[in-house]
């Protein structure tokens, strides 16, 4: 294959740029299509009578669909097939009706001999400003 | 047996077809629209052959494309996954398991039509003390490799027991 297309340009990003935010309200159906698409059937993402009976408000969210919209985002701004590394820290569960939100502020940039490289911190925060994933990113850029 | 005997043990060995509707329907299930994931003429004018999968796939991949007729033989001999046992016998005395941290190194784009082998063992088991909580860290490393037997993503996986 030829090699996937850029999507940044190294020129045009600073430190402290940001990336779009990307915004979502979760719902329990998006728990669901989550279960169905990863295989991740554990009961307390997607069984409300089993999630209640062990204690909890309602279902949570899995983490791995926090860390897959907020590695939408990150694709989305530098291109799929631009990522070197991606991390997060799992801080917050997820709820459902909550609104999550996307946040990427580049931190670096370097010519490596991969070629440019952006790296950022990247976090999913709810309305309330509560971090529910924190890590970071690094992309290639042409 | 104790922490350190655990240390470098195999976990688990998969064969993944990486099919286009494993692909597509995962990258629904995180909200990802990007045509790239839907329409191959889209994949291809970002310079794929195939639908390429998200950035966590391979987290979900040995559920979605490990075939029973052509897996690997289990690098456990039968005795199944350590992280499991390490697990079960944690949760004996009570507490909690939460999914502490995620990493991905990606070496290589993955797509539809590659056959990819994973490998996974325990690096590392560790305690820690925090706020009168004995916290248990396993890392897991898990290697995807394409049919030329190059790395293409290492996923690094670690849990956390809490009592």
């Amino acid at each position: 294959m030829a090699r996937p297309v850029f999507k940044l340009k190294a020129d045009g990003i600073d430190v402290g740029s940001e990336a779009p935010v990307v915004s979502h309200k979760l719902g329990r159906t998006d728990l669901v299509k989550y279960a169905g698409a990863s295989g991740d059937f554990n009961p307390m993402h997607s069984d409300e009578v089993a999630a209640k009976s062990a204690g909890l408000p309602s279902v949570f969210g899995h983490g791995m669909f926090s860390m897959g919209l907020l590695g939408r985002a990150i694709t989305d701004w530098a291109g799929v097939g631009n990522l070197l590394n991606y991390r997060v820290r799992f801080t917050k569960q997820t709820w459902p009706e909550e609104t999550l939100s996307t946040k990427i502020v580049v931190t670096s940039k370097e010519k490596t001999a991969q070629g440019n490289v952006i790296s950022a911190d990247v976090s999913l925060v709810n309305q309330n400003g509560e971090v529910k994933l924190a890590g970071s990113a690094r992309v290639l850029a042409a | 047996m104790s922490f350190d005997d655990y240390k470098g043990a195999p976990m688990s060995a998969h064969t993944i077809h990486v099919e286009r509707g494993a692909a597509s329907r995962f990258a629904a299930a995180v909200t990802d629209t990007n045509p790239v994931y839907h329409d191959l003429r889209a994949a291809r004018e970002a310079g794929f052959d195939g639908i390429p999968v998200p950035p966590t796939w391979t987290f979900a991949s040995p559920f979605l494309g490990a075939w029973a007729e052509d897996q690997p033989a289990d690098p456990t001999g039968g005795k199944g996954n350590p992280m499991m046992s390490i697990m079960s016998d944690l949760m004996k005395s009570g507490g909690i398991v939460l999914h502490g941290e995620q990493e991905f190194v990606y070496h290589q784009p993955v797509q539809s039509g590659d056959v990819l082998t994973s490998f996974g063992r325990i690096n590392d088991i560790y305690t820690k003390e925090s706020g009168g909580k004995v916290m248990t860290f396993v890392v897991m490393e898990t290697v995807f490799k394409n049919e030329n037997g190059e790395p293409v993503v290492t996923e690094i996986f670690n849990l956390i027991h809490r009592r």
